[in-house]
């Protein structure tokens, strides 16, 4: 794989909780290269260190040890500021909890990042707009978040995470308080942001979720299991499925 | 420009979605600022005022008085008006010590200054209702017509004889209403004493037909009016007793009224932003967990600590800015009443720059340090801990909980309660004692013996510094108690809140409603209580750093009382919110807490 | 199959063709692979069997050979009980776990790598189903089919979840003891 095309690459990330005995090893010696366009899901048991590495990718934490990059720059030994000025460029988060900022409106939540990295309020606003239509979500501009289902909450999130056209969006559990239906208008979103060439990484423990991404990673214990590339290899049809046409 | 515009938005968003915060941080700075600004504002207003007043009625840089009138001091008092020094004079002029009675039979001791019916040059009393004196009629200074309630057209008894009172006026050459006397009865000290006005030929028949004592007046303006020293140390003469009053010396002479006031405005401002802090810090902690998880979202979609710190520092500046202005402007607006308790004096004041300034620094210190926890929770803790942030875990003391166990339910709540929160705790026993500092202070002003200015110190004419120390005192005292109050809601209300998930639990366990707000309440009286045992001794201390030598203490019963009350208001205020507290549905709690 | 034919013949008689668009409605993309003739070779087994008559219709002139179904009483009596039913299509999850224990037992190969490969596959089918269901227009009956192929398949996949668990530990075991 080239490298100058991966828009994340982990080399041999260490990520350590706590101290002496009670020292735990939540990432543990992970590589990753995630090329330009690609949605990776990865997924695993609770507790297997997967929300970490997330978290890693994006800069909210630290490694331990090992080195990462993103869009070819190394981040791991970036200040706390830098770390947030590379956040709001490159990176888009969702969260499971949708952490939406309660006492703003869907778009100025929206608008939020565009404003963090200095664009204009006009700027920011007819992205805001533009990015609310791409989720549904048009006529839901001035609503609180309290006013809005959790599926709406979360595709606010989303568009909140493509304010910046960052270079790749890291969701964690992005469907873990959704009903069916929202889930399915979320991972629509997500399939419309694929075929878009959008970078993806998605963390979730719902197999559905993964099942809509072209490279699954497993992880146990702090470390990558399996990797599988789901894309492109048809199999049987969709009748076979279900018993038919046998 | 991005950020600022996100900064303003998303302190306007929290400023609406929490109203009663915001609220109680404008009310409390606007409060403190005020009464700051007031207390460093007397004595310049109390200066600017005289300099009005003087400058008005043409007032002397020095009056010579002697309570003799041989022939040598009224030599010596031509002798004075030649001195080369001196540019203008007026007098000498008789000043007679009389007793006056107004129709509604008020008596006080008054001075009358014998004056012509077309004044001179120097102290020119300026008239502010009727007319300057004539023959038979006489004029009463402002500050003590005030005091008596008697305008211009009334009667008025002096030493036996109706007089009508043709004008009411104002001026510079003696110190406000009640110490015009300058000096007593044959240079012996006076008395507290209004002052009033007649024509020279009338205050001559007013001392020969009754043989009052007179004191002898000289009004002279110097060449150069700040140099009363040296002019006073070139006439000071050990044979002859003449007393020299300077400008300066009555200007300062119009302090004395506002002596007290100054100390009870100044520490009551400190004791007021105190309070405010308190509160808004308890306010804001009990909010901590929210503002932390705020950080943390913002941290993740790019927010610089340094703008995280902006928000929230923005948030609370601009609130005590708000309430600086405000209580700047309700200073100025109250200024004169504070600064100036009888009506002695002409002119207005404004807030001098120094004043505003240290108001300011007022606010900008109860913002501060309101907002330094938080903000520095925010941005200390890590993005990822953040997000989830929920109320920190207290400490587990294992020995009070075994101790609690041996208690009655409510009172094994409210211990435990109050161990979960010992910064809490600390802020309630401030708080109450903070209250009783100022229920003490005005207990004890209440408790001094107090000279009236009627005739031979009757109380029939009130004493206006007394009364005005206690009217400031009393204000002071509903403003630190109405904080107080809003205060203790608070806490309680927090502590309700953060605990509603334990005390869900308890209630699960058999604790019935009633007991469980029994807790809260005991939660917040426990701390309370040293808080009152610490606050009378406290004020005590106080006072006694500000206090003239010998005064008075309130009787002890008063003291208790005090304390008790101060405590029971404090389980009364406590009820309310832990009833309403108690009252949620325990299910309802429980599944609010795991969703 | 053939009781979901006879029980579209129970509302009225019906053209071949007018049967297998209906079936495709139902099915959505997953009648997509279904043989065209596959009907009417259904349609003929049910002749056989005495469940379904064919009549010649008059036809339209362009398309002279045109057939409608009926049901005979039979056929008739066979709807109803089909109705009654309350089969259900087993799982059969036994051939998987028994091909993990005889794996395991002969060293053929490492239980483990089989439930990966095996969940690999799952997850493919599952990815297909899902971006059919994502293609479906919300509230039709194809996407309430394809949620219940997703949800089987996610069931599945949980249960190799668990065996991986089980045979993880197994191994465990054997390299501690």
């Amino acid at each position: 794989m080239n490298v100058s095309s991966a828009v994340v690459r982990a080399c041999a990330l260490v990520k350590t909780h706590g101290q002496g005995q009670s020292r735990v090893r939540a990432v543990d010696e992970v590589d990753l290269e995630v090329p330009q366009g690609q949605m990776l899901a990865v997924m695993g048991p609770s507790g297997c260190g997967k929300s970490t590495v997330l978290h890693l990718l994006g800069g909210l934490e630290r490694p331990t040890d090992g080195e990462l990059w993103v869009a070819g720059r190394r981040i791991d030994t970036l200040s706390e500021r830098a770390l947030a000025r590379m956040r709001r460029r490159s990176v888009g988060f969702v969260f499971q909890a949708f952490h939406l900022v309660e006492e703003l409106s869907a778009a100025e939540n929206v608008e939020l990042p565009a404003l963090l990295a200095g664009r204009s309020r006009r700027q920011a606003g007819r992205r805001a707009s533009l990015l609310l239509e791409r989720v549904g979500l048009a006529g839901r501009a001035r609503h609180l978040p309290s006013q809005l289902s959790g599926g709406q909450r979360q595709r606010v999130a989303i568009a909140r995470a493509l304010a910046n056209d960052p270079l790749v969006v890291l969701a964690d559990e992005p469907t873990g308080n959704l009903d069916t239906a929202a889930t399915l208008d979320v991972l629509r979103i997500f399939e419309d942001l694929r075929s878009a060439g959008q970078t993806l990484v998605i963390v979730t423990h719902d197999e559905r979720v993964a099942a809509t991404a072209d490279r699954l990673v497993s992880m146990r214990d702090g470390m990558f299991v399996d990797d599988t590339w789901l894309a492109g290899s048809r199999t049987r049809g969709l009748g076979g499925l279900i018993g038919l046409g046998e | 420009m991005g950020s600022v515009v996100l900064v303003v938005r998303l302190v306007l968003a929290d400023v609406r979605r929490h109203k009663v915060q915001a609220a109680m941080l404008l009310l409390a700075v606007t409060v403190a600022t005020a009464t700051m600004a007031l207390g460093l504002s007397l004595r310049g207003v109390s200066d600017a005022l005289y300099a009005q007043t003087r400058a008005a009625t043409a007032g002397p840089d020095m009056v010579a008085l002697s309570g003799m009138t041989d022939p040598d001091v009224t030599a010596a008092l031509a002798a004075l008006a030649d001195d080369p020094e001196v540019v203008a004079h007026h007098g000498p002029y008789r000043i007679v010590y009389a007793d006056l009675t107004t129709r509604d039979s008020t008596s006080s001791p008054v001075v009358v200054q014998g004056f012509a019916e077309t004044p001179g040059t120097v102290n020119r009393p300026l008239v502010t209702s009727g007319q300057w004196v004539r023959s038979g009629g006489t004029v009463l200074e402002r500050g003590f017509a005030t005091a008596l309630g008697v305008g211009a057209g009334d009667h008025v008894t002096i030493a036996g004889r109706s007089y009508p009172v043709v004008g009411i006026a104002v001026t510079a050459a003696t110190p406000v209403y009640p110490w015009a006397t300058q000096i007593g009865p044959y240079g012996g000290p006076g008395d507290y004493s209004g002052l009033a006005w007649m024509t020279s030929s009338d205050a001559r028949t007013l001392a020969s037909s009754h043989d009052l004592p007179v004191t002898l007046a000289l009004d002279l303006k110097l060449r150069d009016p700040a140099g009363t020293e040296a002019f006073l140390d070139a006439h000071r003469s050990a044979t002859l007793r003449v007393n020299f009053h300077t400008w300066q010396f009555t200007a300062k002479q119009d302090l004395v009224i506002l002596k007290d006031s100054q100390p009870i405005l100044v520490v009551g401002s400190w004791l007021l932003g105190f309070l405010a802090i308190t509160g808004v810090a308890a306010l804001a902690a009990g909010r901590a967990a929210e503002q932390t998880r705020r950080a943390g979202l913002l941290k993740a979609v790019g927010a610089t600590p340094g703008l995280i710190a902006a928000v929230l520092l923005t948030e609370f500046l601009a609130l005590a800015l708000a309430g600086d202005a405000l209580g700047l402007m309700i200073a100025r607006e109250t200024l004169p009443a504070v600064a100036s308790p009888t009506a002695s004096r002409i002119g207005a004041a404004g807030l001098t720059g120094g004043t505003v300034a240290a108001a300011t620094v007022l606010a900008v210190v109860v913002a501060v340090l309101s907002a330094l926890r938080p903000t520095l929770r925010a941005m200390r803790t890590a993005t990822v801990t953040a997000l989830t942030a929920t109320a920190r875990q207290p400490r587990h003391r294992p020995w009070l909980t075994a101790l609690s166990a041996l208690l009655p339910t409510p009172l094994l709540l409210g211990l435990r309660l109050t161990a979960r929160r010992p910064g809490r705790a600390v802020l309630q026993a401030c708080s109450t004692a903070t209250t009783l500092i100022a229920i003490v202070a005005l207990l004890t002003l209440y408790a001094q013996p107090e000279r009236g200015y009627g005739l031979d110190g009757s109380s029939v004419l009130p004493n206006l510094r007394g009364v005005h120390d206690r009217r400031l005192m009393v204000a002071i005292t509903v403003l630190l108690i109405a904080l107080a109050v809003v205060n203790t809601l608070t806490f309680t209300w927090t502590t309700a809140i953060e605990a509603r998930a334990n005390m869900a639990i308890a209630r699960t366990l058999g604790a019935t409603p009633g007991q469980i707000s029994a807790g809260l309440s005991v939660a917040q009286l426990l701390p309370a209580l040293p808080g009152a045992v610490i606050g009378v001794p406290l004020g005590l201390g106080l006072l006694s750093l500000f206090a003239a030598g010998n005064w008075e203490l309130p009787s002890s019963l008063w003291l208790l009382g005090a304390a008790l009350a101060t405590l029971l208001a404090t389980a009364a205020l406590t009820a309310l919110p832990a009833h309403l507290a108690a009252r949620r549905p325990v299910a309802q709690t429980l599944s609010a807490e795991t969703a | 199959m053939q009781d979901a034919v006879l029980a579209m013949l129970a509302k009225e008689p019906s053209h071949g063709y007018h049967l297998r668009a209906r079936l495709q409605q139902s099915l959505g993309p997953l009648g997509e692979s279904m043989n065209p003739g596959q009907i009417y070779v259904t349609l003929t087994r049910l002749e056989k069997a005495g469940l379904v008559v064919c009549e010649r219709a008059d036809g339209l002139p362009e398309r002279p050979e045109r057939k409608v179904y009926a049901l005979t009483p039979a056929g008739q009596q066979r709807v109803a009980a089909w109705l009654a039913e309350v089969g259900w299509p087993k799982p059969d999850l036994a051939e998987f776990h028994l091909k993990l224990a005889a794996a395991a037992a002969a060293r053929l190969a490492d239980p483990i790598e089989l439930v990966a490969a095996q969940r690999r596959e799952l997850l493919r089918r599952l990815r297909e189903v899902q971006q059919a269901a994502l293609a479906e227009p919300a509230g039709t009956g194809a996407g309430l089919l394809l949620e219940g192929v997703v949800l089987r398949l996610r069931a599945d996949l949980r249960w190799l979840e668990a065996c991986e668990r089980a045979w993880s530990k197994a191994d465990d075991e054997v390299e501690d003891g």
